[in-house]
């Protein structure tokens, strides 16, 4: 197991909360995004499944340990995906939750001009943030959200850095609802 | 131009002698290839183990021979071989993504790219390294 930390601060941010995992994997830092674009992470959490020869056979599954019940608070373990882990851990390449090509081409679409450009902008906009200009990241920003709506990677990173309904003028809330923009999560899918 | 910053495929780099001409950046050839890593040769452009040949027609789009030397425009290299690129006059900061064969193909083998990264203690951990394993990788943010 490995975990990425897919965040512009890097350790100042990841920091508290891999220590207070006492995590034993390897917990890395991706604070330029590098590793992130080469998986097309879109949003977060995305988990991936790699087999033994290096290949990817379940991409960008929007999976949390726990479930929180809305209604009641109650926690529970997300014994569905983590019986999917491990039946793949015992069968290997003859478990039934891998992905076709069809689903991982769903998955991992190919990029077109547009897409790559706004990754320029967000790298770009991330940029000028950490370096005391906020205020001038947005315009690098907003173009990478119009070129990539789906990508709430971009969004999420962009907000974090700034004031939401002062700087793009909507809400977490709003901005969830907005068709652009597509289902937040894909569906996890595990038939 | 002063202070331009070339943010190259995550690499920062801070030339000393970078002209920009209304949307173009020229560099001087050893700005170019410490910045980028592209260096100009009889065959072409190079880097590594690929040479981009120069169309005759866009060589003097690409190529200045000035009186204090020759100068490359990165920018117009970035349209031949279909790389993004993003720039903030303000600031004079140009990032530049990976080259069209790069983005094209990506994941479409389905094979886990290769990674090098730290962790918190500046050890740097690869993927092929664990080659053998299954493993399952998992991206998180604070945001």
């Amino acid at each position: 197991m490995i975990t990425i930390a897919a965040d512009a601060r890097g350790a100042a941010a990841a920091e508290p909360f891999i220590s207070a995992a006492h995590q034993r994997h390897p917990s890395l830092l991706d604070e330029k995004f590098t590793v992130a674009e080469l998986y097309d992470v879109r949003n977060v959490p995305a988990a991936f499944w790699i087999d033994e020869d290096g290949r990817i056979v379940r991409a960008g599954d929007p999976i949390y340990a726990q479930r929180r019940n809305r209604e009641t608070g109650e926690v529970t373990v997300n014994k569905e995906y983590l019986d999917a882990v491990r039946d793949w851990v015992a069968k290997g390449p003859r478990s039934d939750y891998l992905m076709g090509q069809e689903r991982l081409a769903a998955r991992l679409p190919a990029l077109d001009f547009d897409d790559v450009i706004a990754a320029a902008d967000f790298q770009l906009g991330t940029y000028l943030a950490m370096h005391g200009h906020a205020a001038d990241a947005l315009v690098h920003f907003k173009k990478a959200h119009a070129l990539r709506p789906e990508s709430w990677t971009y969004k999420r990173q962009a907000w974090s850095l700034g004031d939401i309904e002062r700087d793009y003028g909507t809400t977490f809330q709003e901005a969830v609802k907005d068709p652009a923009s597509g289902p937040f999560y894909p569906p996890l899918d595990l038939g | 131009m002063a202070g331009a910053t070339l943010l190259y495929q995550g690499t920062e780099y801070h030339p000393e002698g970078a002209r920009l001409d209304g949307d173009e950046l020229w560099l001087t050839l050893p700005d170019l290839t410490s910045a980028t890593g592209w260096e100009l040769k009889p065959e072409g452009v190079c880097k590594d183990e690929i040479c981009v040949p120069v169309p005759a027609a866009r060589r003097s789009a690409l190529i200045h021979e000035g009186a204090s030397g020759s100068e490359f425009d990165v920018t117009e290299f970035a349209r031949l071989i279909e790389q993004p690129f993003a720039h903030d006059e303000k600031h004079g900061v140009w990032d530049f993504g990976p080259p069209g064969w790069e983005w094209k193909t990506r994941l479409a083998s389905r094979e886990a790219p290769e990674f090098a990264l730290p962790d918190l203690t500046g050890h740097v951990h690869t993927l092929s390294r664990l080659r053998g394993n299954k493993i399952f990788l998992l991206f998180w943010a604070t945001w």
